[in-house]
Parts: structure tokens; C-alpha cells; sequence
């Protein structure tokens, strides 16, 4: 069954955006990872102009966040005070990802700038969850935990106590995570879970159950934020396609968020490795490989 | 009486010579579409308007529709230490949205390529308005950009550049389908048809096409368009309450 989106100008088939959705909702909920690392390539390899695909993913990120973090919630699994930090340092961060953004443009090679901050981030993160959560799998199965180690990150000032996370550190560590991931995501158009849910369990030694929920708390206003700023600015959000997009993410986040609570920590950060890897690799081949066609339509159309 | 007929014969020989529509043989030609507009509403996937008219004596029929003119700008792509990098950027002035040919033989079997660029018909001709391009760019660089455009739009199924059948019906009547894919643009589309005998276009008439929004997606697209902050805003308690119902949904069921 088709249906012609409005704003995205384009007609596309009901089931296929309903199944894309629930697809990478599940994934949401399972790894509290939004997931707009991997639907918005989905959604311009089926055809969506890529200013509505990122708009438009963001809104629907606003959606399957706020059901994740629902899910999480019942169990006790947000850590409010600590999203708080990290939203703080998520506003600055974004606002300077804006004005970088603006500055690269000006260059002329923002997308180059965008694929390859793609792959270089995908690739390190991926792999450095790869190895240690596979790692921490083989020692679980010879010996005890590893008590967590203390180190410079612990001597910052303005400590302040987690309780849900059972940290003690300093609030510089969150608002500088949020900062970070912030300017990330205004330059690469995503909700910046993949960067923020290593960086709180690796840099922070937050639990992995805490980290999901509190990494979608986070994520649900920073997308809700690009969701009015792309309104306003490019008229690309598609709320068509956003409620498509959104009943089958919502639906598949309930069930990510119950099959997250049955995996192992190791083990979901060991899929969500091999998850980023495959993007990773896919864009790298994308930039190598010898496109169909050596030209290419601008970004200078319009009436 | 008789320098009445020469100056009459002289105002339509130089007519003939400023035009490709030979006058003194214009002869009959009728064109209707079935529809006059093309509607996009919630259900479209492409659309097919039959066009079909009459003619007063044998001869070919040639159809060309094209899109609104906009700005587009082609970039080439080259690799630069490995990886794909776009560089050269030509932006043409009046490339046509959308390009279809239609015509009752194979064009070149029917028209000179003389006539076919004067009068802009096939790809080959679409006579592209150079907005901006590279320091020193050859006409050999501008016509692979050119060439690149075309390519890229007829993978689009926007651009037809192998004309697709006209029917011609006994002597004088005739009837082709024209297709308007799912990603045409909205905007006035102009279909020009033309009578053709003996290597000669000896009648032309211009229709026009209204490709427009209606119903729902309208109203979707001018309040996007005309209440911003309002409809982004919208867009979120949209997310924020499917969220919760989903969440509340799930709730009742564990």
C-alpha cells in the first residue's frame, strides 16, 4: 500500500516504513541508542531527500526515546540528575555543533566532513567496545569482576553524588560527555546515543542498565530541540512519514527495552560494537568504492 | 490586385523564414488531455494522463512535456587519497524539472536534428542556461556535466530521452499516455505537440498541466510552510504523546 508523503515529495509503500521503524525501534530500545545512526541512511538509500531524512528521523527519535524511557523508568534504570548534566552540556555542545556546522558549509565539503566524522567515530567507538566487552565476557567466565580503577577523572572538582548511577564524580565528567555528544550530533544529524552510552559506561563506570535509560532522557530533548529548529529553519520535518516512522519504533523500543533486560551487559555492548562496525564499514565502502555515476546532483536545486 | 498577392506572398515567405512552422501549410491539429491537472493527494503514485487530438492530414506527431525551469547544480566526484570527493560544480540555470518525449515514429527518423534544437526537443536539446561553472571550463567539460544531468534524471524517471509511442489511429486521429512518475515536482508543466510532415513541423499547440497538492498533503505542506514554529512544535507533542500511549499500551499487557 503506497501513501505520498507531503513535505518529502515522494510516494513510498505503508509497510516498509512500518517494519523500518519497528526494526531500528527495537534496536533503540535495546541498546538506548536512538538509532538515527541507522535509519537516516536507511531512509535516503529508499529514496527520502536527505534534509527531510534527517529532520524528520529526529522527530521520531523524540517518539521511541520517550517510550524507552518509560520502559526504563518502571524498572528504575534513569538516573534524572545525571541526565540533567549531561543535557546541560548537550545545549552548549549543540549550539557550537550549530555554529561549526554553519563554518564547515561555508568550506563547501560539509558532507565529505560528515561521512568521514562517521567513520572515524563508528570505527573507534565500535571497536573499542568490541574488544573490551569481549574482554570483560572471557573474564566473567574465569574469574571475578575487575574492581573499577581510579584515575585522573576522579581528582576533577564540583564532585556530586549519583545515586541511581552509585558514582561519586565529579559534574564536569557528565556536562563535558553531554558537550561533546552534543556537537557531534549537530554535525552528524543524530541523537548521539552510540557516542554518549560508551563514553557514560566507560568514562563514568556508570552500570549498563542505568546508562540506556538515562542516555534516552537525554536524547529525547536534544532531538525534540532539532526536531522545532529543522521546522523552522529548512520546513524539512515530514510528519507523515514521522508518525510512520514512530508507531512501528515505539512498538519495537517495548519490545528492545524487554529484550535488553533478559541480555547481559557484555553481550548487548558486544551487538551494539557489531551494529556500529556494519555502518562504519558501509559508509568507508561508500567513500572508496567507484559510485555508478561521477556526477552527482547538488544541493543548489530548488524553484 | 496583383501587388495584393505579392504582399501577401511576401509576408508569409518571411514568416517561413523566421520560423520553423511553415504558415502556408499549417494545417489542422487538435490536442485535449484527459485531465488538466495532475492532483497529489494522499494516495499518489504516479499518474497517467492521456493525450490525444486529431489532425487534419498523414503526417507524425511529436509530444514533448516539460517541468518547471529551476536552478541545478551537477558536481563531479573524484578520487582524492583514496576516497570519493565531490569537486567541479556547474550550476545550470533552467534545467527542466521534468522531460518526456513522446513521438509517433523514432524522432530521427521524423525530424532533422536541426529542427529538434531550435525547437529544444530530446535531451540532447534542452539548450541549458550556464549559472555558474569552473575557472577555464572547456565546452567539452560543460557538455559531460550536461551529460551527467540527463543521466542522473532519467534514472530519476525523470527525463525521458527514448521517445515513448504515440498511437497514431487511422489518418486523423491520434492518443499517447503521458506518465508522471511519484517524485515529479509541483509547478505549471507545458506540453508542446507537434504536427510533422516531410522533415517540417507544420503546426504546434502548447497545453499546460497544473501538477498540485490537494487535500490533506496540501494543508500539510502550507502549514509547514506558513506556521513553522507551530507545526515543529506540533510535531513533538505528536512524538511525546505516541511515546506515552505505546509505553501505557504496554503497561496494561505485562
Amino acid at each position: 500500500m503506497q501513501i505520498y508523503l507531503p513535505i518529502a515529495e515522494i510516494s513510498v509503500n505503508i509497510f516498509l516504513i512500518l517494519g523500518m521503524g519497528g526494526g531500528v525501534g527495537f534496536l533503540s530500545g535495546l541498546f538506548g541508542v536512538g538509532g538515527g545512526f541507522l535509519m537516516t541512511p536507511l531512509l535516503i538509500f529508499i529514496g527520502i531527500p536527505p534534509a527531510v531524512a534527517v529532520a524528520t528521523e529526529a522527530n521520531q527519535i523524540v517518539a521511541s526515546s520517550i517510550s524507552g524511557v518509560l520502559a526504563h523508568w518502571k524498572r528504575g534504570n534513569v538516573d534524572f540528575k545525571m541526565g540533567l548534566m549531561l543535557l546541560i552540556g548537550g545545549v552548549i555542545g549543540s549550539t557550537l555543533g550549530v555554529w561549526l556546522f554553519t563554518y564547515l558549509k561555508t568550506l563547501g565539503q560539509i558532507d565529505l566532513v560528515i561521512q568521514l566524522s562517521y567513520v572515524v567515530f563508528l570505527g573507534i567507538i565500535g571497536g573499542l567496545m568490541l574488544i573490551e566487552s569481549l574482554r570483560a565476557m572471557l573474564r566473567s567466565k574465569t574469574s571475578r569482576p575487575k574492581r573499577k580503577h581510579h584515575n585522573f577523572l576522579h581528582a576533577l572538582p564540583f564532585k556530586m553524588r549519583f545515586r541511581r548511577s552509585k558514582l561519586y564524580v565529579s559534574a564536569l565528567l557528565p556536562i563535558g560527555i553531554g558537550l561533546l555528544v552534543g556537537v557531534l550530533s549537530a554535525i552528524m544529524g543524530v541523537g548521539g546515543g552510540f557516542v554518549m552510552v560508551p563514553a557514560m559506561i566507560y568514562l563514568l563506570g556508570m552500570p549498563t542498565a542505568v546508562v540506556v535509560g538515562t542516555s534516552l532522557f537525554q536524547i529525547i530533548f536534544v532531538t525534540a530541540n532539532v526536531t522545532v529548529l529543522q521546522s523552522v529553519n529548512n520546513f524539512s520535518v515530514d510528519v507523515v512519514l514521522a508518525v510512520l516512522l514512530l508507531v512501528g519504533a515505539v512498538i519495537g523500543a517495548q519490545f528492545g527495552a524487554k529484550a535488553g533486560a533478559k541480555l547481559k551487559g557484555e553481550e548487548l555492548r558486544i551487538l551494539l560494537a557489531i551494529m556500529v562496525l556494519g555502518v562504519c564499514v558501509k559508509i568507508a565502502l561508500d567513500l572508496t568504492l567507484t559510485p555508478d555515476d561521477i556526477y552527482v546532483l547538488g544541493n543548489a536545486g530548488g524553484h | 490586385m496583383l501587388w495584393r498577392l505579392c504582399l501577401l506572398s511576401l509576408t508569409l515567405f518571411s514568416l517561413m523564414s523566421v520560423s520553423a512552422v511553415t504558415p502556408a501549410l499549417a494545417m489542422v491539429l487538435d490536442v485535449d488531455l484527459s485531465k488538466p491537472d495532475v492532483r497529489l493527494n494522499v494516495s499518489f503514485k504516479g499518474a497517467e494522463l492521456l493525450l490525444f487530438g486529431a489532425k487534419d492530414t498523414a503526417g507524425d506527431v511529436v509530444v514533448v512535456v516539460r517541468g518547471p525551469q529551476q536552478n541545478q547544480s551537477v558536481r563531479l566526484r573524484e578520487k582524492i587519497a583514496g576516497v570519493w570527493v565531490s569537486t567541479d560544480e556547474v550550476v545550470f540555470g533552467n534545467a527542466p524539472a521534468f522531460y518526456a518525449l513522446a513521438s509517433s515514429r523514432p524522432i530521427y527518423e521524423i525530424l532533422p536534428a536541426a529542427v529538434m534544437e531550435s525547437e529544444r526537443i530530446g535531451t540532447d536539446h534542452l539548450d541549458l542556461l550556464i549559472k555558474e561553472k569552473p575557472d577555464g571550463a572547456s565546452q567539452q567539460t560543460i557538455q559531460e556535466f550536461t551529460d551527467g544531468l540527463v543521466r542522473i534524471m532519467v534514472k530519476k524517471d525523470l527525463y525521458t530521452n527514448e521517445a515513448r509511442v504515440i498511437e497514431l489511429i487511422g489518418k486523423q486521429l491520434f492518443r499517447t499516455d503521458l506518465w508522471f512518475p511519484a517524485n515529479v515536482s509541483v509547478g505549471e508543466y507545458t506540453v508542446n505537440t507537434y504536427l510533422v510532415a516531410d522533415g517540417v513541423i507544420r503546426s504546434k499547440k502548447t497545453s499546460h498541466i497544473q501538477v498540485h497538492k490537494v487535500g490533506i498533503e496540501a494543508r500539510i505542506y502550507n502549514f509547514a510552510h506558513e506556521q513553522a514554529l507551530i507545526y515543529g512544535i506540533l510535531a513533538v507533542i505528536i512524538a511525546v504523546i505516541s511515546g506515552w500511549t505505546a509505553n501505557a499500551i504496554f503497561k496494561k499487557r505485562a
